[in-house]
């Protein structure tokens, strides 16, 4: 928990650099409004409603949602009726805020209820609400009596929970020790203090000092300075987090140093770091996190404890172009002025060279109107990252214990600025490097390209300078050059330095196998860039027209390429069938001249017998041999009909069938009538 | 690699089981974390999916007691991760487990940070995306960081990159930068399914930035990528981000100006950008389905068993979208329809009435043979539609070929003229004297 934590926080909270203390703000006018947007009034508890009550009396806001009607209703409600201690507890402290109208009698019933069980309650969160109630109505309604007759043996009852290390347990009869319950014990032990009728013995109180002092050994700390207390993991009860652990301690600590008489020798650093630690988390999203954050500071800035004082600087990034200013100011943790002090600048180096300090022993100046400590950077500050020492010394010595400032500070700086590109050149050259086959100077500044052709036995040069604003040499984070070929694959390629000037020359030749042996158009694009260069640039210089030789069989291929994703999707091209074409035909009137001309042999057969003057004398003259002459001619012609009909409509089947009917009608009466012809003409020749 | 298509071949006969396919949309969400803090110091980020009616589960992420399914049930529709620095997760769960989760259709979140484990790294390759390897590197833009009177190392970038897509990111422009501050990562170019959904400008690199480059960067241009999506072929979404703190209320609220420009905005872009995302991510929209598909003959209204070559015929389907708590009609104009046998036959864009009915009507080819109407759907964002149903189509039978072509009455006179001769000779030969 504590490790992921610390992980965590240095993730989010941090934004340091070469081990750099970070330098959390004050409270500011974005936790107000982030306040506001939190507890947005509709609390459904009480303990809910006292916390967003006091949160909005210490950011003293104007326009807060006002809830007080209902509150004091349920304030009156928990105290009538005998209500559990924690809402009692909870109404009582709204009660103190909103101060409702309730009477002095039932201020009277509760203390005497509580006064009678304070001593029968074994666990420690039972004895925090008990004299925590009696405590806040000895504020509330002061003539009520609410002093403890026993105060000492309820002091003992609680301090037999403590632990060695400092911890306190819950209960007697749970044996694991917590730092949310020290917390919760100091504030019960104070509150203890504060109901005594007599005074308590004083080296009990010094055992508790001490108990603090323990607590305090088992703070955990991160690397940049700030200090927190975690709970150890334990199980069983419910896991408190770093954050309500840490203002639980608070809330103990400051309430125990206010009742007793004596100083409680805690750390300034300590208590910086706690500052910072409660600082660092920001704006917490959740409003029980928001409570404990504001309360914790409220409470540190109540000169119960040395007052944390945070130097903080409102811009880390200063511009020589612009003639910035460095910029202190010093604040309480919430946001109030500090008292009168000096901020002094004890050293000022560049990250590269730690050893030689730009600034030393620099005292700011004091702007009393905007509340600023400021100084002009000197003229041997040139662009660059720095690392500023700041120092605090109050005016009033006398009051250095009352104020935790702790030694030096150190911030990362940037000092920013215009850096100076020229003499640019690019040149083709021969196989030798002597000869400049084309030389061409380029104005970076400028947008002007040139177009260069070149085959693998040549080289290119690229060059250019930069300065700082100081005339000195400057070397950027990112000084790239980006070859990019039609196929869209690139080549980058880091240019490097001497001095000033920066150069880089291709050799064609080695890097064939590096361009895959891919001719064609290439693109040429420098980027320049580093955290203090204001005109960090991407510039297209131009492109280059390379001709390199075919590659070998063995030579690599290029990588796959990602894929544009707008080409993948999107709808395709639409197909349609081809249909095959009808077969070519004669056109129709030909057709039908032909069917004419099929039809001229028959009207010449029939015109043939009429001229050979055809006749029927040999149909037969009796009765029944002309019956089958005539069916036998109906059925004949029946067929060819039927053949027709066929054409027309029936299919194969259909026909076949009636053809096999007519068929067998056709044999029977045509054996009929060519018998009796074949008998007339046998007569006619034996005749 | 291997793990990979193994991951992508398991994924297609499996079916989205988690979620009903009448409601698309998650609604419990595991979120592990590294700190309890975070819920916190994101609860922006969370209240606005738990305002939109996501049930979050919060869990550290090392915590003993975490499992995602039980008695072979899933116990949550989508899983976040927040804990970029968790090396081993609690209870059952590992990078397998995670994967087998999205492999049956569940929803993903990943945040990596400049300092993620091995283990988020893991996640994020099998997904398709690779993380820069040096643990060091940050992404670096000195050209297109965010204006910041704090921070002077030009790691808070401002990046306004974004993907093109309306159903992605929603129909509202962003008009602010987002601000990112994290590692950047790259997309395998073998992978299909992953898109770039927030790119770092051309100037951007990823390199440590306390250092001075002496080799190129691995990472270096518009090609490292911010944020990316995955949409795997079952459906299940992943949103990759190499920045923890662009979920933070800090970022969200926060003012931004872009260098170089001189427009500052009031809020950066991060809120509408991570919440429009998340819609899209756990399937509030972008979500299609595909119902009522009906062919049949022109004129006719039942669908018949079987076509013949050359029938005019009527296709129709019903597309809607899921908005969130209910099935939208889609409209578009893109939707097509094929008709396919090895190879798509006829290919054709299908008319809407802007209502989700969409419809067509095309000629069956001169082919015969078993074809499908496949109506294949992949759109930028949208969950693919993938329709297919068998069809056969037959010849024309004997008796529908054509029976009276001109060019065969010489052909038919002679025949019938021959017929005609033949019974006048017959009567002829046989009664005449």
């Amino acid at each position: 928990m504590a490790r992921n934590l610390a992980k965590f926080l240095i993730l989010f909270y941090t934004i340091s650099i070469c081990n750099a203390v970070t330098n959390p703000t004050p409270i500011s006018d974005s936790h107000r409004s982030a306040a506001l947007q939190l507890f947005d009034g509709s609390s459904s508890s009480l303990e809910e409603s006292y916390e967003a009550l006091r949160v909005f009396e210490i950011l003293a806001l104007e326009n807060k949602p006002d809830s007080s009607v209902t509150a004091c209703q349920k304030v009156v409600e928990n105290l009538g009726s005998s209500s559990s201690l924690k809402d009692l507890f909870y109404a009582l402290k709204v009660n103190g805020i909103l101060k409702c109208k309730v009477d002095r009698g039932v201020f009277q019933d509760i203390a005497s209820r509580l006064q009678a069980t304070v001593n029968d309650a074994s666990a420690l969160v039972d004895m925090y609400y008990t004299i925590g109630s009696l405590v806040l109505i000895k504020d509330q309604a002061p003539d009520v009596d609410v002093l403890l007759a026993d105060a000492d043996g309820t002091f003992h009852s609680i301090k037999a929970l403590s632990q060695s290390d400092g911890r306190w347990r819950y209960s007697s009869d749970n044996p694991e020790s917590s730092t949310y319950a020290a917390g919760l014990a100091l504030e019960a032990l104070a509150g203890v203090i504060s109901l005594a009728s007599s005074e308590i013995d004083q080296s009990r109180v010094n055992t508790v000092k001490s108990d603090i002092l323990k607590l305090f050994d088992s703070i955990q700390k991160y690397d940049d300075g700030t200090f927190y207390f975690d709970e150890k993991f334990g199980s069983g009860r419910e896991h408190q987090g770093s954050l309500s652990t840490s203002s639980s301690v608070v809330r103990g600590i400051t309430s125990f140093a206010a009742v007793t008489s004596g100083k409680i020798d805690l750390p300034g650093d300590k208590i910086l770091g706690l500052a910072k630690y409660f600082l660092g988390i920001g704006l917490p999203g959740s409003a029980k996190d928001f409570f404990n954050q504001i309360e914790s500071l409220a409470l540190l800035e109540s000169k119960r404890v040395p007052v944390p004082l945070v130097l903080s600087l409102p811009a880390t990034v200063y511009s020589l172009s612009k003639k910035d200013q460095l910029k202190v100011t010093v604040n309480t943790v919430l946001g109030s002025a500090a008292p009168p002090l000096t901020v002094k600048l004890v050293r000022a180096f560049h990250t590269d060279a730690k050893d030689s300090a730009v600034i030393e022993g620099k005292e700011l100046q004091y702007d009393q109107s905007s509340g600023l400590h400021v100084m002009g950077f000197p003229d041997n500050v040139d662009v660059g990252t720095y690392v500023f020492v700041f120092e605090m010394a109050l005016h009033d010595s006398g009051s250095e214990n009352d104020y935790a400032i702790g030694g030096q500070i150190h911030v990362p700086i940037y000092v920013t600025g215009i850096v100076k590109v020229s003499n640019a050149e690019i040149a083709v050259l021969g196989s030798d490097l002597g000869s400049d086959e084309t030389q061409k100077t380029l104005d970076l500044a400028g947008t002007d390209v040139v177009s260069l052709s070149a085959n693998h036995l040549q080289k290119l040069r690229f060059s250019f300078q930069l300065t700082t604003p100081h005339g000195h040499a400057f070397k950027p984070r990112q000084a790239l050059l980006k070859l990019k070929h039609e196929t869209k694959y690139e080549h980058i390629f880091v240019v490097g330095n001497t001095g000033k000037k920066f150069e880089i020359i291709f050799d064609f030749l080695g890097l064939v196998d590096k361009f895959y042996y891919l001719s064609g158009r290439y693109d040429i694009e420098l980027t320049v860039g580093d955290a203090v260069m204001e005109n960090s640039f991407l510039r297209p210089l131009g492109h280059l027209e390379l001709d390199l030789p075919e590659a070998p069989e063995k030579a690599a291929h290029l990588p796959p390429l990602p894929v544009d994703p707008y080409s993948r999707y999107g709808p395709k091209a639409e197909i349609a069938h081809l249909f095959r074409a009808p077969e070519k035909r004669p056109p129709q009137k030909l057709s039908l001249t032909f069917l004419i001309v099929t039809l001229l042999p028959f009207i010449g057969f029939l015109v043939g017998l009429l001229r050979l003057g055809v006749n029927f004398k040999n149909f037969p003259s009796s009765a029944l041999p002309a019956t089958y002459a005539i069916l036998f001619q109906l059925g004949a012609a029946a067929v060819l009909l039927l053949y027709v009909l066929f054409w027309l409509k029936l299919d194969l089947f259909t026909t076949l069938k009636a053809l096999g009917f007519l068929g067998a009608f056709l044999m029977f009466v045509g054996h009929r009538i060519l018998s009796h012809l074949a008998s007339t003409s046998a007569k006619l020749k034996s005749a | 690699m291997a793990k990979l298509i193994f991951l992508i071949l398991t994924l297609i006969p499996i079916l989205c089981t988690s979620f009903s396919p009448d409601k698309p949309s998650d609604r419990r969400i595991l979120v592990l974390v590294d700190d309890f803090a975070v819920k916190s110091s994101h609860s922006l980020y969370f209240k606005s999916l738990q305002s939109r009616g996501f049930d979050l589960d919060f869990k550290l992420a090392d915590d003993p007691k975490i499992a995602l399914q039980r008695y072979g049930q899933y116990l949550y529709d989508g899983l976040v991760l927040f804990s970029p620095t968790i090396e081993r997760f609690g209870g059952s769960i590992d990078a397998a487990a995670i994967l087998d989760f999205v492999d049956s259709g569940h929803d993903l979140i990943v945040a990596a940070d400049n300092n993620a484990s091995d283990l988020i790294r893991e996640i994020a390759t099998e997904c398709g995306v690779d993380f820069d390897e040096d643990y060091t590197a940050m992404v670096v833009d000195h050209a297109g960081y965010a204006v910041s009177s704090t921070e002077g190392d030009h790691t808070l970038i401002a990046s306004d990159d974004f993907i093109k897509s309306d159903v992605i990111l929603g129909s509202k422009k962003i008009e602010a930068p987002v601000l990112f501050q994290g590692i950047g990562h790259s997309l395998n170019p073998s992978n299909r399914l992953v898109l770039k959904v927030l790119s770092a400008s051309p100037t951007a690199f990823s390199a440590n930035p306390k250092s001075k480059l002496t080799s190129p960067p691995s990472l270096l241009g518009s090609s490292i990528s911010l944020v990316s999506v995955i949409q795997a072929r079952n459906n299940a979404r992943i949103l990759i981000s190499g920045s923890l703190s662009m979920f933070s209320n800090r970022f969200f609220n926060s003012g931004v100006q872009k260098a170089g420009s001189p427009t500052k905005h009031d809020k950066s872009g991060n809120e509408q950008f991570l919440t429009e995302l998340s819609k899209w991510v756990l399937h509030e929209r972008g979500h299609l389905k595909a119902v009522n598909v009906k062919h049949h003959k022109v004129g006719e209204t039942d669908e018949p068993s079987i076509y013949r070559i050359n029938d005019d015929l009527e296709y129709s389907v019903e597309i809607y979208e899921w908005s969130g708590t209910t099935w939208e009609p889609y409209v578009a104009d893109d939707v097509q329809v094929q008709f396919y046998m090895m190879s798509p036959y006829v290919l054709k864009n299908l008319a809407n009435d802007k209502k989700g009915h969409y419809f067509t009507s095309f000629k069956v080819p001169d082919v015969y043979g078993v074809f499908q109407f496949k109506v294949e759907y992949n759109r930028l964002g949208y969950t693919s539609l993938s329709l297919a149903k068998q069809i056969p189509v037959r010849p024309f039978r004997h008796n529908e070929y054509e029976r009276f072509i001109p060019a065969a009455y010489p052909y038919y006179g002679a025949a019938f003229s021959m017929m005609a001769g033949f019974f006048v000779f017959s009567a002829v030969h046989l009664y005449n004297k």
